[in-house]
């Protein structure tokens, strides 16, 4: 058995215990998943998107079924910031995984006022920046499309800690741009400590029968099995265009999936909509990863790239 | 709830593109809510979601209303809890995509890769009300499972004995074998029982007591119901019908909108919810 210590992955001040987390937006704030998966076996939870106010999402519907995946447009819904803290946080702190909270909003200023809040609090681990919703009007997308902006973004969110300054904050990046090594460096040089790549890629689906499209809001993220060579090359390109660690994610169900990630330059990897299908996806994934570390001899996670031919 | 692999013990045509799956409920671990019902519980309303393919193809599982539970008369003495309870559940489905188009071609002694029990199911009628249970469509399967708990009831004399009317375009689309003696049959076409929609056969029907309105339809139909509920003034527990990827609260896919501008999830606020609040005009 490998030590549980080869597993473990630090970004700035956060140690992950291993790394297998699951995805924002698929996992809720935990509790909901909690008679299904033992949270404790996590290598970290990402929190669903906090925005400085509650959302009440997108009009229905909202999900549909497209071919090894699906198409959401939840629009960011959830109960806002004070709800968060009130009523969310407490169930996640003293957790043994980390945990990331995924941070979201309009403008600028929604974002900062998410993470100097959350600086204050504990039990939070570090910092996603959804810089890359496709399914909201502001922000989101329009944010991380624009290198100039995530940087300056990145930087004003990276000033900001001051309690905890070493929680981590981790830019989650949109597949949808021409060159994803800029937005990636453009995140760096604004003091990222860390990327996600990526977020889900922009789609539609038509009813012809009904000729309309399916979801309410016409276009939504696409993610699941048919997303993860997208996912792959971009964590490719990115984790070689900059020095800062890459976290992977996109249609990640299985250990040869997350592997996948990990060869092509990842250190560690969220699961996301596999958990629809099977609560356990993300357990079996680590699993996995321990068992081909043991048997390539593998001493660290993030030497699993170096394997790659 | 728990996911589970359990087997299919029967899958057979109701209907012109109905079918009714059912398959073994293997005993849970003899847990209780807090409040002394089992954790577990299937209940009239709840539902259950199965994956319909591959592992991860379709990435979704697809949701089912109980349409039938039944213990398999095995009760293991356990602990001061009573024990684990195995039995029976079925669903009844319409061929509507590929994933139900897999769910019929499973056989007896197949695998089913089963995620539940979930959501909230129906409240049970006040004291002295007649229940109303009216199920459109596909929206049967529920129905059926409320019908018979209600009339088991009813013997007990818990509450007053249900009635339940089945509307369908035409007679061909109709689970006869399923419904219990006394339905009220209604078809858009006149081809069985009587002709035109269960809302119209709704507003000419005298229910004797107080009404209590159960339903699972379409939009259209849950709208006419929630119009009758509110002119009689009586309760009105809607079970509604959405899409999901989680199933347990976690995404909010599969909301639902209110009258009020509210959301609500499907699948741990409902799938019965207030019918009197529901937007129905935003579920069609």
């Amino acid at each position: 058995m490998t030590d549980d210590r080869n597993l473990g992955v630090t970004i700035r001040g956060m140690t992950m215990p291993n790394p297998v987390g699951v995805a924002s937006g698929a996992f809720g704030y935990g509790e909901e998943y909690e008679a299904l998966v033992d949270l404790d076996a996590l290598g970290a939870i990402y929190t669903k998107a906090v925005t400085p106010e509650p959302r009440p999402g997108n009009p229905a519907p909202r999900l549909a079924d497209t071919p090894a995946g699906m198409l959401n447009s939840i629009g960011l819904a959830n109960p806002g910031l004070d709800a968060f803290v009130a009523d969310k946080l407490p169930f996640l702190r003293g957790r043994r995984c980390s945990v990331v909270v995924n941070v979201a909003g309009k403008t600028e200023d929604d974002y900062l006022r998410v993470v100097e809040r959350l600086d204050g609090e504990a039990g939070v681990d570090g910092y996603e920046i959804n810089v890359s919703c496709p399914n909201v009007a502001h922000g989101g997308l329009a944010f991380g499309t624009d290198p100039a902006q995530v940087e300056r973004l990145t930087r004003r969110l990276a000033d900001a800690r001051s309690k905890a300054p070493g929680r981590p904050i981790i830019v989650k990046l949109s597949p949808n741009v021409t060159d994803i090594t800029a937005v990636a460096k453009a995140a760096e040089a604004g003091g990222a400590d860390a990327l996600s790549c990526v977020n889900t890629l922009v789609g539609m689906v038509i009813d012809v029968k009904a000729r309309r499209t399916v979801l309410a809001m016409g276009t939504g993220g696409l993610s699941g099995p048919a997303i993860r060579p997208v996912g792959v090359a971009c964590v490719y390109k990115a984790s070689r265009a900059v020095s800062i660690p890459v976290i992977g994610l996109g249609g990640i169900a299985s250990a040869d999936d997350a592997l996948q990630y990990l060869l092509a330059g990842a250190v560690a990897v969220q699961v996301g909509t596999a958990l629809f299908s099977r609560p356990e996806a993300p357990l079996e994934v680590l699993d996995g990863v321990r068992a081909f570390m043991e048997r390539e001899g593998v001493g660290s996670v993030a030497d699993i790239r170096k394997l790659l031919r | 709830m728990r996911r589970f692999d359990t087997i299919v013990t029967a899958n057979r045509p109701v209907a012109d593109g109905y079918r009714e799956l059912r398959f073994a409920w293997p005993p849970d671990d003899g847990r209780r809510a807090d409040d002394g019902r089992e954790a577990d519980d299937p209940a009239p309303g709840r539902f259950f979601t199965l994956r319909a393919g591959g592992r991860y193809d379709p990435a979704l599982r697809r949701p089912f209303a109980f349409s039938d539970w039944r213990p398999s008369g095995r009760r293991p003495s356990g602990g001061e809890d009573g024990g684990a309870i195995a039995g029976e559940a079925a669903c009844v489905f319409q061929l509507r995509g590929r994933g139900t188009a897999h769910l019929a071609t499973l056989r007896p002694g197949d695998s089913l890769d089963v995620l539940g029990p979930l959501g909230r199911g129906f409240a049970k009628p006040p004291r002295g009300a007649r229940p109303l249970l009216i199920a459109g469509g596909i929206g049967v399967g529920p129905m059926l499972y409320l019908a018979a708990a209600l009339a088991a009831d009813a013997a007990a004399g818990l509450c007053e004995a249900p009635i339940l009317a089945v509307g369908a375009r035409t007679a061909a689309l109709v689970p006869v074998g399923l419904l219990p003696a006394g339905t009220a049959v209604c078809t858009d076409d006149g081809s069985a029982g009587f002709r035109g929609t269960v809302a119209d056969w709704l507003a000419s029907f005298d229910p004797g007591l107080p009404p209590a309105f159960y339903a699972c339809g379409p939009a259209p139909m849950m709208a006419a119901v929630a119009a009758v509920a509110a002119s009689r003034r009586a309760p009105y527990e809607a079970a509604v019908e959405q899409w999901m990827a989680c199933g347990v609260g976690a995404c909010a896919g599969c909301a639902v909108r209110l009258r009020s501008g509210d959301y609500v999830k499907a699948c741990s606020d409902g799938p019965v919810l207030d019918g009197g609040l529901v937007d129905w005009e935003a579920m069609a």
